[in-house]
């Protein structure tokens, strides 16, 4: 990024762009340049997306920068020649933590870079000089509380989009398949180096309650393996399943969002624009959905479909999803009516109306906009709700079914080591969930209050809307 | 409108929810992929358990038509004829068995509703009454992180903190604390009566209890916090204070009851939480109350008796519901009955 910064004219210096160099078209250089790095996991996710098994093959090919390839973490310690097969010869601790390091740094030269995009365009592309827009970014620039959501926020997205890379080691290698892969150590007796299987090295590395079984967070295990979290009574590492479970976590919870937002949006419109018998009705099936006690009517849809395709798909992940989306419409829909509503007895509404545009149309550009805000607000605070759900299902035995890891039944596994050496693996799931639901219940305050200084939600809204652990 | 024609608007209109709210299970229990007969028996792999099949089909009318099982299914529930378990406890009746497991979950919700308001109010009025001062921020802070803490982590790590109390707590831990208790378990609710046995029922529940209402606890701290964070700078608060009312008056007479207002309505809304929470802290904790009936009958296959008992649980949430508007207007009586 840095040897671009001399190709790019600076902002605001000028006006407008000098002519022979558009300011648009060295961020998008700058983007290219970041994006590089990463260009090879990338096509190599949307190929193994989309199945496609050469894409995978060759974007393998291509060097990463956030990979354990070019930062490897597992060598091997031989007695006074140091560690061997780590990057540069690090302890595999300090090798994981770079790494780690470097996946954040990058994440965050991105956030830099797409803000300094959002400025560019404010600055030279947009024809007006003011926004509406522009206030709501004043005011989340002075809310703490909000900020510090954002911030807990983003990097729970880093850890589920560099899961894989994140790990001191692979799902693939230490969960999935572990006899088919090996590792090497250093044997003291024989005074040389031996391979050993993952598999059996797990199950010499296993956390189960005792000290002498037991692989705390922070440490090595017998085979020079560093687990940043500790492992779990399979000995198998917790960081790894934790962050893969993220991934989890994130994919549902935004599959859920997305369609109970669209469901929520579609009636908050239909029901603003037309009124009358039309609102009512989407009232007492909105009140008879909320009438089910939630968390009961998704048991009993995760096991009445429990055997059907939809099942299969992501591991009970989309099935999840979908439940989620069709118990959690009805809280998005009541938080958004009331604004639809206001903003649909406008003049400039019934302007459009009478100018002859179609009542999508009018829907879409003239009442939608004002509304898109609050959905945000909604969708932050329900985010964390739906993580908590699933983490609760799953720790019942239902939801997300093994091996795929799920952060609620990882705190299954490990309730029953809490009071021994063992507490960790039950503990760290658990405390992740709470700062994560923290983390976006206040960026949805933020988001609220930025929103709209004048209009305070009533704080009865306030609390229906925030995530609560009463969910699961 | 006086108040009792009120009361019979807001229950005819929670009729429609009611029987929209069991045609939904109707749909899930009955048209769904699952077939409640087949889900009883389980693998049929011998003449025996087909013919076992054929009479459950028979027996639950899955071989009539559509529409005469809905009705039947929508009639039986009206009249209260909530059918008969399957596999959990098969035979017995659906309410005889809400009779036996009911109460243990009411004496749960009730402490669940009860500890919030105990804890929660006071904490929330005293960060209110010493507002931006870092008692204000803790108890503040403590509300929203509290709040977001999953229920079951928190019943799984209350309980290993209580079996190891023991350990740090001087003169013997929780479970020989005043009466000696296990630690899960459901509480003995034949002795109510006897303060001993009032006593021993209170502290078996009372750590499933604190969890359950722990999510209420951070709501009803927040929120009483704003409600006396604005009523100490209306106007009549500032009057009082000029011609000396003494302060302990002020905060009991003034602030206390304005505040309550908006409070009454958010302890009956999260009475309405507890219906849905109890099964993951009666799974931990192991109390077998309706909860605990519930979650089994649905990894059982029982789903004659879980269809039942979700007819109960929207009868209860949409009670609440109309108790709670009820209230609203008895507590504040500038809430109108028109346009609610």
């Amino acid at each position: 990024m840095a040897g671009n910064n001399t190709a790019r004219s600076t902002p605001g210096t000028e006006p407008d762009h000098d002519g022979r160099f558009a300011p648009g078209v060295g961020w998008l250089a700058g983007a290219a340049l970041l994006l590089a790095p990463e260009a090879g996991a990338l096509v190599g996710f949307l190929g193994s997306l989309l199945n496609v098994e050469f894409v995978v093959t060759v974007a393998d090919a291509v060097p990463t920068l956030i990979s354990r390839e070019t930062i490897p973490n597992q060598g091997v310690q031989v007695p006074g020649e140091g560690w061997q097969g780590t990057f540069f010869g690090l302890s595999p601790a300090a090798a994981w933590a770079l790494r780690v390091v470097v996946a954040y740094l990058y994440a965050a030269v991105w956030a830099v870079w797409l803000w300094r995009g959002y400025t560019l365009y404010r600055r030279h592309y947009r024809r007006r000089a003011w926004t509406p827009r522009d206030d709501v970014f004043r005011r989340f620039g002075r809310h703490r509380w909000g900020q510090f959501g954002l911030v807990i926020v983003a990097l729970f997205l880093t850890l589920a989009v560099f899961a894989p890379a994140l790990g001191p080691t692979t799902m693939e290698r230490n969960v999935y398949d572990p006899y088919s892969y090996e590792v090497e150590t250093y044997d003291a007796d024989a005074g040389e180096v031996v391979t050993v299987s993952v598999g059996q090295a797990n199950l010499e590395s296993v956390s189960q309650g005792t000290p002498d079984r037991n692989v705390p967070p922070l440490a090595y295990d017998a085979f020079g393996r560093y687990h940043p979290f500790g492992t779990l009574p399979s000995g198998q590492d917790l960081f790894t399943t934790v962050a893969a479970g993220s991934r989890v976590s994130l994919f549902v919870g935004l599959l859920a969002i997305t369609v109970s937002a669209l469901v929520a949006v579609g009636l908050a419109m239909v029901s603003a624009y037309y009124g009358g018998v039309v609102d009512l009705l989407v009232v007492l099936v909105s009140d008879a959905t909320q009438a089910l006690p939630q968390l009961l009517v998704v048991i009993l849809l995760s096991v009445v479909l429990s055997e059907t395709w939809l099942a299969q798909l992501y591991s009970g992940g989309v099935l999840l999803a979908l439940i989620f989306a069709l118990t959690g419409w009805p809280s998005l829909w009541r938080a958004i009516r009331g604004p639809a509503l206001q903003v649909a007895e406008r003049d400039w509404v019934d302007a459009a109306d009478s100018f002859g545009q179609q009542p999508q149309t009018t829907m879409r550009k003239h009442v939608l906009p004002y509304v898109a805000g609050y959905v945000m607000v909604y969708a932050s605070m329900n985010f964390g709700g739906i993580v908590i759900g699933i983490a609760g299902l799953s720790f019942l035995g239902l939801g997300i079914s093994p091996p795929t890891p799920e952060w609620g039944r990882i705190v299954d596994v490990g309730q029953p080591l809490l009071t021994t050496a063992s507490w960790h693996v039950a503990v760290i799931p658990g405390l992740l969930v709470v700062l994560v639901v923290t983390g976006f219940n206040a960026l949805g305050d933020g988001i609220r209050d930025a929103i709209d200084a004048e209009t305070d939600l009533s704080d009865e809204e306030e609390t229906s809307a925030a995530a609560s652990g009463a969910g699961g | 409108m006086n108040r009792l024609t009120y009361l019979l608007r807001r229950l005819a209109l929670s009729i429609p929810v009611v029987w929209l709210g069991t045609t939904a299970t109707f749909a899930i229990v009955r048209l769904g992929p699952l077939n409640p007969a087949a889900a009883i028996v389980g693998p049929v792999n011998s003449a025996e358990a087909r013919e076992r099949l054929a009479r459950i089909n028979e027996r639950l009318g899955l071989n009539d038509p559509l529409l005469e099982q809905y009705s039947e299914y929508m009639l039986n529930l009206i009249t209260f004829d909530l059918g008969q378990s399957w596999v959990v406890y098969p035979g017995q009746d659906t309410v005889a068995l809400l009779a036996a497991f009911g109460p243990r979950t009411l004496w749960l919700g009730a402490w669940a509703v009860l500890i919030p308001i105990f804890l929660g109010i006071p904490l929330g009025i005293y960060a209110g009454l010493h507002p931006n001062t870092r008692r204000d921020y803790a108890a503040s802070i403590g509300g929203i992180v509290w709040r977001a803490t999953p229920n079951f982590w928190l019943a799984v790590v209350l309980l290993a903190g209580l079996s190891l109390s023991n350990e740090f707590l001087p003169g013997g831990g929780w479970q020989t604390f005043l009466v000696e208790t296990r630690l899960v378990g459901a509480p003995d609710l034949s002795a109510l009566h006897t303060p001993e046995g009032f006593l021993t029922a209170t502290k078996q529940v009372l750590p499933a209890s604190f969890v359950l209402g722990s999510a209420s606890m951070g709501n009803e701290l927040r929120l009483s916090r704003t409600a006396v964070l604005e009523i100490i700078t209306e106007d009549y608060i500032e009057t009082a204070e000029a011609v000396g009312v003494s302060d302990r008056r002020i905060v009991f007479k003034h602030v206390l009851r304005n505040a309550a207002i908006p409070l009454i309505p958010v302890v009956t809304s999260e009475a309405y939480l507890l219906v849905g929470g109890s099964v993951l802290v009666e799974v931990v904790f192991g109390i077998n109350g309706i909860g605990t009936l519930f979650f089994e009958a649905m990894t059982t296959g029982d789903l004659p008796l879980a269809g039942s008992l979700m007819f109960v649980f929207i009868l209860i949430t949409v009670g609440i519901n109309v108790l709670q508007d009820l209230l609203y207007t008895v507590i504040d009586p500038r809430v109108g009955f028109e346009g609610r």
